[in-house]
C-alpha cells in the first residue's frame, strides 16, 4: 500500500491558520492529526486528499488543562500523554485506559484523542470511553463559529461524526466530577492490545451513603457506532459497590438492550457474552476508583 | 508535488527535494540510503521493522510522510551507537542471542532504546507489552525479552 499523489501539504501554526488552509483547498483537503489511521486510509485509497493539513505544530490543541467547564483535552494531545495524565486519575480514569491500550506504543507516540474521535472507526477505543465519561467536544468553523457537542451527538456511526469539513475540533470537554466519581474502560481483541471487537466503558458516581448515584456505560465495537447502554445504567441506580448480583444483572441487561453484530471475529451471542463479562469487570473497577 | 524538506538524521542534515506522498520509511532508504531501517510488512503499519526516533521518540517510519519530519530530528539504528561502541542494548542482544534471521531486529532496538528511557527498570510483562509493535516471526521473543530485560539492568 502506497499513498497516491498528494498535491499540497501544509504545516500551519495557529488554528485560524489551519482552518483559512483547510477552506482554501476545499472539500479535497483533510486535516492529518498523529496520522496512525489516516495514513493507512490514504494508502487505501478509503479516502483520496489533494492536500494535507497538518496539525502537529498548533500548539494551542496540546495538552491537558482545567477550565471553569472542568477538564480540557486539546485535539492534538497523544496517547501518550493521555495515558499517564494525572488529573484524569479516579473520575476519567476510563481515558487513561483506553489510551495505554491503542495499538502499541510507537502508535501512541503519535496517535491523539482529537484524530481518533474525528475519525471515528468502529474498532476504536477513544469514542467509546469519552461516550462512557460523558465527554464533550468543541468545535470551530473557518467563520469564528464555536459549538459543543456532546460525544453522542458527535459521534456517529463507524466513520462518521457531526463535524462540518470547514470545522476543526478543538478539545474534548470533561465536566467537573462529583469527589466520589471514577471510571473505567477495557476491551477484548484477538491478540494483546489487538483493535477492539467490543469495547465497555463504565462511570459511576456514588452518593453520600456509598450507593450509586448516577452511572453511565457505553460500548464500543459496534455497526451502528459507540453507543451507551441505557438499560445497564438505570439497574446500577442506588446499587451498593458491594452488591455483585446487582452488578452482574446491570451488565447483563447491558448486553441485553445492546444491538450487535455478527461478524468473523465474534458471533452476536459471543459478543453479548463479551460485552456483559467486560461491563461486569469496568463497573467493578469504577466503583473502586470511586470509593 | 514535490516539497523541499530538512531532515536530521544522526545528526546529519539531509535537505532534498521529495513527492509529498514519500513516506518518511523511503525517505530514510531510498535518499537517504541508510537501509537499516527495514520495511517487512509493506508499509502497512504493523510490523514494527521500520521503527525509527522521532525527536527522540520510537515511531513507525512508514505511518508517516517525509514531509512531515521537516525540520525535525530522526535517529535510525545507523544512529544508535554513533561512537562505534555498541548500545548495551546490541551488546545483550547478542550476548543472549535475540536474533535470528535479524530482520526485525532494528525495529526492535529502536524501539527498545526508547522505552528504557521511559521505564528503566521493566518488569518481564512490562517489556513485553512494550513489544506488542515489533514482529519477530523466528525468535519466539524470549530471547528478545531476556536481552531487553539484561540491557536494563546495565543501564542502557
Amino acid at each position: 500500500m502506497y499513498p497516491a499523489v498528494i498535491e499540497s501539504y501544509v504545516a500551519p501554526k495557529t488554528v485560524q491558520e489551519a482552518l483559512n488552509a483547510l477552506a482554501a483547498h476545499g472539500d479535497d483537503a483533510h486535516f492529518i492529526a498523529g496520522g496512525q489511521s489516516l495514513m493507512q486510509a490514504i494508502k487505501s485509497r478509503l479516502v483520496s486528499p489533494k492536500c494535507l493539513v497538518d496539525l502537529q505544530h498548533v500548539a494551542e490543541l496540546k495538552g491537558v488543562w482545567s477550565d471553569d467547564g472542568g477538564l480540557r483535552i486539546g485535539a492534538m494531545t497523544r496517547y501518550r500523554e493521555i495515558a499517564t495524565a494525572v488529573p484524569l486519575a479516579g473520575a476519567y480514569e476510563a481515558l487513561r485506559d483506553a489510551a495505554s491500550h491503542v495499538g502499541d506504543r510507537q502508535v501512541r507516540n503519535r496517535g491523539t484523542i482529537g484524530g481518533s474521535l474525528c475519525w471515528n472507526y468502529l474498532a476504536a477505543c477513544t469514542p467509546a470511553a469519552c461516550i462512557g465519561i460523558g465527554a464533550s467536544v468543541e468545535l470551530l468553523d473557518s467563520k469564528g463559529k464555536r459549538r459543543t457537542l456532546s460525544a453522542e451527538e458527535f459521534l456517529r456511526g463507524p466513520l462518521e461524526t457531526a463535524r462540518q469539513h470547514d470545522e476543526i475540533l478543538l478539545s474534548v470537554l470533561l465536566p467537573r466530577a462529583a469527589v466520589k466519581t471514577g471510571s473505567a474502560y477495557k476491551k477484548w481483541g484477538l491478540v494483546t492490545d489487538a483493535l477492539p471487537v467490543v469495547g465497555v466503558c463504565a462511570l459511576v458516581e456514588l452518593a453520600e451513603d456509598g450507593r450509586c448515584r448516577r452511572a453511565r456505560l457505553a460500548v464500543g465495537g459496534l455497526a451502528s457506532g459507540p453507543r451507551r447502554a441505557t438499560a445497564g445504567e438505570e439497574r446500577l441506580a442506588g446499587l451498593k459497590p458491594s452488591d455483585a448480583e446487582g452488578i452482574g444483572a446491570a451488565a447483563d441487561a447491558a448486553a441485553a438492550a445492546t444491538d450487535v453484530q455478527s461478524d468473523m471475529w465474534a458471533d452476536q451471542n459471543y459478543r453479548k457474552t463479551l460485552i456483559a463479562a467486560l461491563a461486569r469487570e469496568v463497573i467493578a473497577t469504577a466503583f473502586a476508583r470511586a470509593g | 508535488m514535490n516539497r523541499t524538506v530538512s531532515i536530521t538524521i544522526n545528526g546529519e542534515v539531509y535537505e532534498e527535494s521529495v513527492p509529498i506522498r514519500m513516506l518518511l520509511v523511503d525517505f530514510i532508504r531510498d535518499v537517504c540510503g541508510l537501509t537499516g531501517t527495514h520495511v517487512a510488512c509493506t508499509y502497512e503499519g504493523v510490523c514494527g521493522a521500520c521503527t525509527v526516533h522521532l525527536d527522540g521518540e520510537a515511531v513507525k517510519a512508514c505511518l508517516m510522510l517525509a514531509v512531515q519530519a521537516d525540520e525535525h530530528s530522526v535517529t535510525t539504528i545507523e544512529g544508535l551507537a554513533p561512537d562505534g561502541d555498541l548500545h548495551p542494548l546490541q551488546k545483550s542482544f547478542n550476548d543472549h542471542h535475540a536474533l535470528q534471521c535479524g530482520f526485525c531486529t532494528a525495529g526492535i532496538l529502536m524501539n527498545a532504546a526508547e522505552f528504557l528511557k521511559v521505564n528503566r527498570n521493566p518488569t518481564e510483562a512490562e517489556i513485553r507489552a512494550a513489544l506488542v509493535g515489533n514482529l519477530c516471526r523466528c525468535t519466539g521473543y524470549a530471547h528478545i525479552v531476556d536481552a531487553i530485560k539484561d540491557a536494563a539492568g546495565r543501564n542502557a
